[in-house]
């Protein structure tokens, strides 16, 4: 399996410019007009004038990342909504492909259960593979609550199709072929797929999950990365992180920080106060519209679309969590969005601190990291990425080498493949 | 006669049967917000119908505590269970009684079956999809709005959404884990079967009402906002032997915010074998 760690790879906290890809160009009447920057709303506030542009500005942003040197750019799929227009990821990693170099270009992730056959993303990953030169990070997800209304598929039946899917992926990159399957939901005369990945046994699988055990269970059993797609404060991350590398233990498997992510919104600026002027309506953009219906109580929340749990996960959801406390999409002013401990803003010292309390305190070893935020600027972006990468990053790097290097020293029996 | 909780085995599920009253033998198949699944005791509509039948109450695969949920992937699964469950009980004849989910599980052994099944009752029930009108996004409105209000989900039950048992029975904000998860089952279970195609319905269904042999009661809530009542029509227009009854003063929640009137129909239909005049034309007849 995808266990071990190549020995190239430092033994370091990665770092990932992430772009959502929103609709950037809402008012005001918006917040009174609709319920939700998601499912239902409606396609008429698409401006096609306005759109004109820009995929190509937003993969700009992205390709100046590589440039910058980071570890690579991440990309999400969606559907139907304001938050982020990549209901088709695929083809902007494609375009990533030919525009990026040396990151990895991580697709967090293709949702499987939209295919009448998983193997096509087993295709697609594969040719992206051979196009990226073996830099290509497939990501698997189940769809979170939105995309079982906009496809009108089962949220219960999507988990169980998931996984039998991602195996059936599996099977498809490692097996010589043609092979057979025969799962509950999919059942295949014929896998042999043209073209194979180049990375051997198969690129790195990233699942995003919300703290369920059974998806910490199923991820630590195949020793796959595991995302924690819930932002969250520090002390949240930390148990989750314990509670992960406790069950990649209990299932004989080694932990190390490479195997869980974290995703941070992060601008930066010479000083805390430039920071906080520069970016304070796109901050709040984003807050407002596109977690509108999504990790915001106003409007119409489908998050927990339900099924999506098993009924003990629920309950545990249900015990531990309080209905109607405040989400980042909550967020009313900077104080809130401090306390919610996701979005970063400052000064290279502050944002630095802020992550590094992640690496050292949790040990999150893949930093996933939004720099365009809700209807931020090409230039502020540009900007806001390019002095992370001069003065947080080169810290950030060298700090959790030392770190890890005392915490989780790689040798070379964890690099021989199981 | 004190309410009996027992538990078989049906291809390899355990389910739990509830059983209570005297007189004649009826099956009770459950719906989505009923008995098992918004709360494990009976409603004043199953005492009621327990004073003048033998009402046998199973749980759905996976619902309460009952077991077997993973074996259910669409709406053919439950009637096969319940085909099963009637050669479980050695019932050769059963008079089954269907609300919403229920009624469209019955339905489906109807067509399948329909020997085995001597009179039946459809209340509110899902299954068909008619041209024109949509059954209401219950998948959607299950979920908190505005951080904790409910008001869209009674407002798809019931025919009066502020109505102080609409509020019992779907409060806002959290109130009782252990009843949250009954309903989390159930909604679950509905959404393995019922959330393709959306919602609740089997595109073959209409075509094969015609297999039905027996006289069949259509029950409806007169402001049912869940399954629109052309659903009921359709059930009419296109079973051999059906009336459709229309209940006034009820939405979605027939049972529950009229029992008294559902249990009197029910009665009349079981005990003289008589199908009633139906309450409106049926769109057949009206062409």
């Amino acid at each position: 399996m995808d266990t071990a760690i190549p020995a190239t790879t430092p033994n370091r906290a990665n770092i990932f410019s992430w772009h959502f890809m929103p609709w950037p160009y809402l008012d005001e009447s918006f917040e009174e007009n609709y319920e939700s920057g998601w499912v239902t709303v409606p396609n008429s506030l698409f401006d096609t004038d306005k759109a004109r542009g820009l995929y190509q500005e937003y993969l700009d942003e992205l390709s100046y990342a590589d440039e910058l040197e980071f570890d690579g750019v991440v990309l999400n799929e969606h559907h139907q909504n304001i938050y982020g227009l990549m209901p088709a990821p695929n083809l902007l990693a494609a375009a990533l492909t030919q525009t990026t170099k040396n990151g990895k270009i991580v697709v967090l992730g293709n949702l499987i259960p939209l295919h009448f056959r998983p193997l096509r993303v087993a295709e697609e990953y594969a040719m992206l593979d051979c196009m990226s030169d073996g830099r290509i990070v497939a990501g698997f997800a189940p769809g979170g609550g939105h995309e079982p209304y906009s496809y009108s598929y089962s949220m219960p039946l999507a988990r169980e199709r998931f996984w039998e899917g991602v195996d059936l992926i599996v099977q498809a990159w490692t097996q010589p072929g043609p092979t057979t399957f025969d799962g509950k939901h999919y059942t295949m005369r014929y896998v042999n797929p043209w073209p194979q990945p180049l990375q051997k046994p198969h690129p790195p699988i990233w699942i995003p999950g919300s703290n369920s055990p059974e998806t910490m269970y199923e991820v630590a059993n195949r020793e796959f990365c595991y995302f924690l797609s819930t932002r969250g404060k520090l002390a949240g991350a930390k148990r989750s992180a314990v509670r992960f590398s406790e069950i990649v233990e209990e299932v004989g498997k080694k932990f190390h920080p490479h195997k869980m992510g974290l995703l941070f919104s992060v601008y930066v600026a010479e000083t805390d106060e430039i920071a906080r002027k520069e970016c304070e309506e796109a901050v709040f953009y984003f807050t407002r519209y596109c977690l509108k219906g999504h990790q915001r109580n106003a409007g119409r929340r489908l998050t927990m679309a339900p099924g999506g749990l098993s009924p003990q996960s629920w309950q545990m959801y249900l015990e531990n969590s309080v209905v109607g406390a405040k989400m980042l999409g909550d967020a009313e002013n900077w104080n809130d969005i401090d306390e919610m401990g996701s979005i970063f803003v400052g000064s290279p010292d502050t944002v630095y601190e802020k992550l590094w309390e992640f690496v050292t305190e949790a040990n999150i070893g893949n930093l996933l990291i939004q720099f365009h935020i809700g209807n931020l600027s090409y230039d502020l972006t540009q900007k806001s990425q390019r002095i992370f990468a001069e003065q947080v990053m080169p810290r950030l790097r060298a700090d959790s080498e030392k770190l890890f290097g005392e915490r989780f020293p790689i040798t070379i029996a964890d690099n021989v493949p199981a | 006669m004190a309410m009996k909780k027992s538990t078989i085995q049906v291809g390899g599920k355990s389910i739990v049967i509830h059983q209570d009253g005297s007189g004649p033998p009826l099956l009770y198949i459950h719906g989505i917000w009923d008995i098992h699944t918004l709360q494990a005791d009976p409603f004043p509509f199953h005492e009621q119908l327990a004073e003048r039948f033998t009402v046998t109450m199973p749980v759905h695969p996976g619902c309460g505590e009952s077991t077997g949920m993973s074996d259910i992937t669409e709406i053919e699964d439950l009637a096969f269970h319940y085909l099963d469950l009637l050669d479980a009980l050695d019932i050769k004849q059963a008079t089954i009684v269907g609300f919403s989910m229920g009624g469209w599980i019955a339905a489906e052994m109807a067509v399948r079956n329909p020997e085995r099944i001597g009179k039946l009752v459809l209340i509110d029930s899902a299954g068909l999809q008619v041209p024109g009108t949509l059954v209401g996004d219950l998948f959607m409105y299950v979920l908190h709005r505005d951080g904790g209000i409910m008001q869209e989900l009674r407002e798809l039950l019931f025919k009066d959404p502020d109505s102080t048992i609409a509020h019992e029975i779907i409060p806002d904000g959290r109130v009782n884990i252990p009843d949250e998860v009954l309903r989390y089952k159930s909604v679950t279970l509905a959404a393995r079967v019922g959330w393709e195609p959306p919602y609740l319905f089997d595109k073959k269904l209409l075509g094969r009402l015609h297999r039905i042999t027996s006289p069949t009661l259509v029950l409806w809530g007169e402001h049912d906002r869940l399954i629109p009542i052309a659903n009921g029509h359709a059930y009419v227009d296109n079973i051999p032997q059906a009336s459709l009854r229309i209940v006034k003063d009820a939405g979605h929640s027939t049972i529950i915010e009229q029992p008294a009137a559902c249990v009197d129909h029910i009665t009349a239909f079981l005990e003289t074998g008589k199908l009633p005049v139906s309450d409106t034309p049926s769109l057949a007849s009206a062409g």
